[in-house]
């Protein structure tokens, strides 16, 4: 007598199908063991945009009262197990209707476990991951977060990999013998079922302590319920223009303070001002508003309105000026052009150093093809 | 001297803001009008769009939107990344209710309710509300020749918002959710794009400013926001903007899939002025011949949207494509040749 389920949190669009198709082999897998199982996605998350953080369920119950009763809240908040789909969301997300930065191990139960997809060791994610107050378990499937867009599937068999380790981690929710059950229908398919088993063999957990891991301090806002919200529902505009301490002659932009889209990012421009020739196209082409003019001049990519789109990358004119550098490399959201101004020579080694970390991701389709290509060299 | 002064107040209030061009990027006002803080896909050029559209056209500016990814995605839980003043409209009608704030406004100012200035009115639609749901609403709007209005259809080539549905302005073939390629039909979209933009030019002649833009352009883009917003009248500027979540490519080509978009002599660059057509950035050296078209295989093949093409697939768009250059009344803008 009993209720399992699994929260799935991953990039918009970019893993929407991974996500899917995971939720998909648990509540296939739950009923060849005779349970019932539903799986559904968050309506506030539709419609998924490509990068942003979002949400998809997985409950499985013993009988069908019980799979009512606790489906009569909003949405599974104290879940057994999280799978995230993609480490750099181990900083913590933007959710919707959250009011704030939200630790990835929020909605996760005290000893629950958090599944994430990662080359990286535990330790350097325990760093990313918000302190709980309660130990919980992370168990890490090594792989890179697996992207694709809205048509062309990067089938790589990540779904089936975290199915594999899920079975492991919680064999109260799916044992490996029904997910491999369930990945054989309607066809039997002998490489996933393989990957799936490899998975189970090989993922490694690990106990989180109640004090263990980032402990700087999510950021929150107020937003007014609907009582107190203006006449008309109107809402206040931005600001044209933002005073900030030691940028004058320079020019800040009023930005939105209550979604800033930064947890959105997975890759971060990093910027070579020594060689930059303001041309201004950076600044001129990035959607997100993201640049701040400073005083002297430069375009400084703001990393509380960053969202990682890689655009300003693409468009510099100048060879090596901006690279895109994995979120992993960095713990705070500072401005590069404070930091050079401060001092060159210790940001031009910061700099280097960042870069040579390879940005071992895409965003999805570049060309045809690019994916078997991308899959044949991982399986190398 | 009182009265001479009500005279050109009144005379002011009722003719458009004088916005010059902007003579090179570095000459751009720094000023923000559309900000951070909008949950669009990463590399939206809807986005960029709205960002251009606002910065174009400064302070004194109320924009209208209709339903869609620019109404949905910038109204996060009671927030905005609009400094100006911006409403949403119903998804069909972009076109009355741009008239119709005009028109609110004026009889508010003649009325002495509010200051006497000019305010520049912008209305923005998808394609899906613009040239498919609104269209004779704009057609109205264009009619209204009192009224300074500007309407501008961000085109991202589907309905985006409610995840990427076939539009009259979806291109030949093209996967979407109504149009998924088959084992049996794998073209499952056999209409070709709706060439909004003339059709509207053509159909009122009274609408004294047409323009098609792209976000890659931004510096042209940005003029010709200045200038539909300075001739007077109702005006319609149609952009074209990738969009990574429908289209299926990487975010950060953003801008090159513009590019591409003109290079490839799929999107054409023109403006319409008076009935005057001029041809602009590089459509007007693919329409004079000194450069060529780039064939549409290096834009079909950059996204997932496409995918499924095969040679023969490309090989119909690169005709159709060739015919709008070669065969068309004018070329890349008017699909009508002599019998
Ligand atoms: C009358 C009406 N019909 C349908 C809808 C549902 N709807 C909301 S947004 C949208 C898509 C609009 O497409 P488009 O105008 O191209 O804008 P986009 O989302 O692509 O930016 C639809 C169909 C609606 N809001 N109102
Ligand atoms: S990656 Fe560059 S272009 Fe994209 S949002 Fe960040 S600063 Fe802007
Ligand atoms: S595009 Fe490159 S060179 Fe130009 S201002 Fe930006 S960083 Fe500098
Ligand atoms: S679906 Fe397209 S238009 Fe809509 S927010 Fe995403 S990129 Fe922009
Ligand atoms: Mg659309």
């Amino acid at each position: 007598m009993a209720t399992g389920s699994v929260e799935i949190v991953y990039r918009g669009v970019f893993q929407k199908t991974l996500a899917k198709n995971i939720c998909r082999g648990i509540v296939f897998a739950a009923r060849k063991q005779g349970k019932v199982g539903i799986a559904f996605s968050r309506y506030s998350d539709s419609p998924e945009r490509n990068g942003i953080p979002a949400k998809q369920f997985a409950v499985v119950a013993d009988t069908d009262e019980e799979m009512e009763e606790y489906l009569s809240r909003y949405e599974p908040d104290s879940n057994d197990v999280t799978i995230v789909a993609d480490d750099t969301l181990c900083k913590g997300i933007e959710s919707w209707a959250w009011n704030g930065l939200q630790p990835v191990n929020r909605m996760l139960k005290a000893g629950g476990t958090l599944l994430v997809t990662s080359t990286r060791s535990a330790n350097s994610l325990i760093r990313d991951i918000h302190r709980k107050g309660e130990p919980f378990n992370l168990a890490v499937v090594k792989g890179r977060a697996s992207f694709s867009g809205m048509w062309v599937y990067r089938d790589d068999h990540t779904d089936m990999r975290l199915l594999g380790a899920l079975a492991k981690v919680a064999p109260h929710i799916v044992t490996l013998d029904s997910i491999v059950a369930a990945i054989n229908e309607p066809k039997k398919n002998d490489l996933k079922a393989a990957s799936a088993k490899q998975a189970y063999d090989l993922v490694a957990s690990t106990t989180v302590g109640a004090n263990q891991g980032n402990d700087t301090v999510p950021f929150r806002f107020d937003l007014p319920g609907w009582r107190k919200m203006e006449e008309c529902l109107v809402v206040g505009a931005r600001k044209v223009k933002q005073e900030v301490p030691g940028w004058d002659g320079g020019y800040v932009p009023g930005r939105n303070p209550t979604y800033k889209k930064f947890t959105t990012r997975t890759l971060r421009p990093v910027i070579n001002f020594d060689t930059c020739t303001k041309c201004t196209i950076c600044w001129m082409q990035c959607p997100d508003t993201a640049f701040d003019i400073t005083p002297d001049g430069y375009y400084d990519a703001n990393m509380e309105a960053c969202c990682g789109c890689g655009i300003c990358e693409a468009v510099c004119p100048v060879a090596n000026c901006v690279t895109m550098v994995n979120e992993e490399a960095f713990t705070d959201n500072q401005s590069q052009w404070r930091m050079w101004a401060k001092d060159k020579k210790t940001y031009a080694a910061w700099r280097v150093e960042r870069i040579s970390l390879p940005a071992v991701r895409s965003h999805g389709f570049q060309h045809l093809g690019q994916y078997a290509e991308e899959i044949a060299n991982e399986r190398r | 001297m009182q009265e001479a002064k009500e005279q050109a107040s009144a005379r002011d209030f009722t003719s458009p803001q004088v916005l010059e061009p902007w003579t090179g990027i570095k000459k751009v006002a720094h000023e923000e009008y559309y900000t951070s803080g909008h949950r669009t896909c990463q590399g939206c050029e809807s986005a960029q769009m709205m960002r251009l559209l606002a910065k174009a056209a400064g302070p004194r500016t109320i924009v209208v939107g209709a339903t869609g990814c620019m109404y949905v995605a910038n109204t996060t839980y009671y927030s905005t990344p609009w400094v100006l003043p911006w409403m949403h409209t119903q998804l069909g009608s972009a076109g009355s209710a741009a008239t119709g704030t005009a028109a609110g406004l004026r009889a508010l100012m003649r009325k002495g309710k509010m200051d006497k200035e000019p305010i520049n009115v912008i209305a923005v639609c998808g394609d899906g509300g613009g040239a498919d749901m609104g269209l004779s609403a704009i057609s109205a709007a264009l009619q209204h020749t009192q009224y300074n209005l500007l309407v501008m259809l961000y085109d991202n080539e589907s309905y985006a918002n409610t995840d990427i549905q076939i539009s009259g302005s979806s291109p030949y073939g093209v996967n979407t959710s109504f149009s998924p390629p088959g084992k049996l039909h794998r073209i499952m979209h056999k209409h070709w794009k709706k060439n909004t933009a003339p059709m509207l030019a053509v159909g009122h002649p009274d609408c004294r400013y047409v323009a098609t833009v792209v976000a890659s352009n931004a510096v042209d883009t940005l003029n010709k926001v200045r200038r539909a917003l300075s001739i007077g009248g109702p005006t319609f500027l149609h952009s074209l903007n990738p969009c990574p979540k429908g289209w299926d490519y990487d975010p950060k080509y953003s801008q090159q899939i513009g590019e591409l978009a003109v290079e490839t002599g799929i999107w054409p660059l023109y403006e319409i002025e008076d009935r005057k057509l001029k041809m602009y950035g590089k459509s007007q050296h693919i329409a004079s011949g000194v450069v060529k078209r780039k064939p549409v295989s290096e834009y079909l093949l950059r996204q997932g949207r496409f995918a499924h093409f095969t040679q023969e697939d490309i090989a119909r768009v690169q005709a159709r494509t060739d015919e709008m250059w070669e065969k068309w009344f004018l070329p890349g803008v008017i699909a009508l040749s002599g019998a």
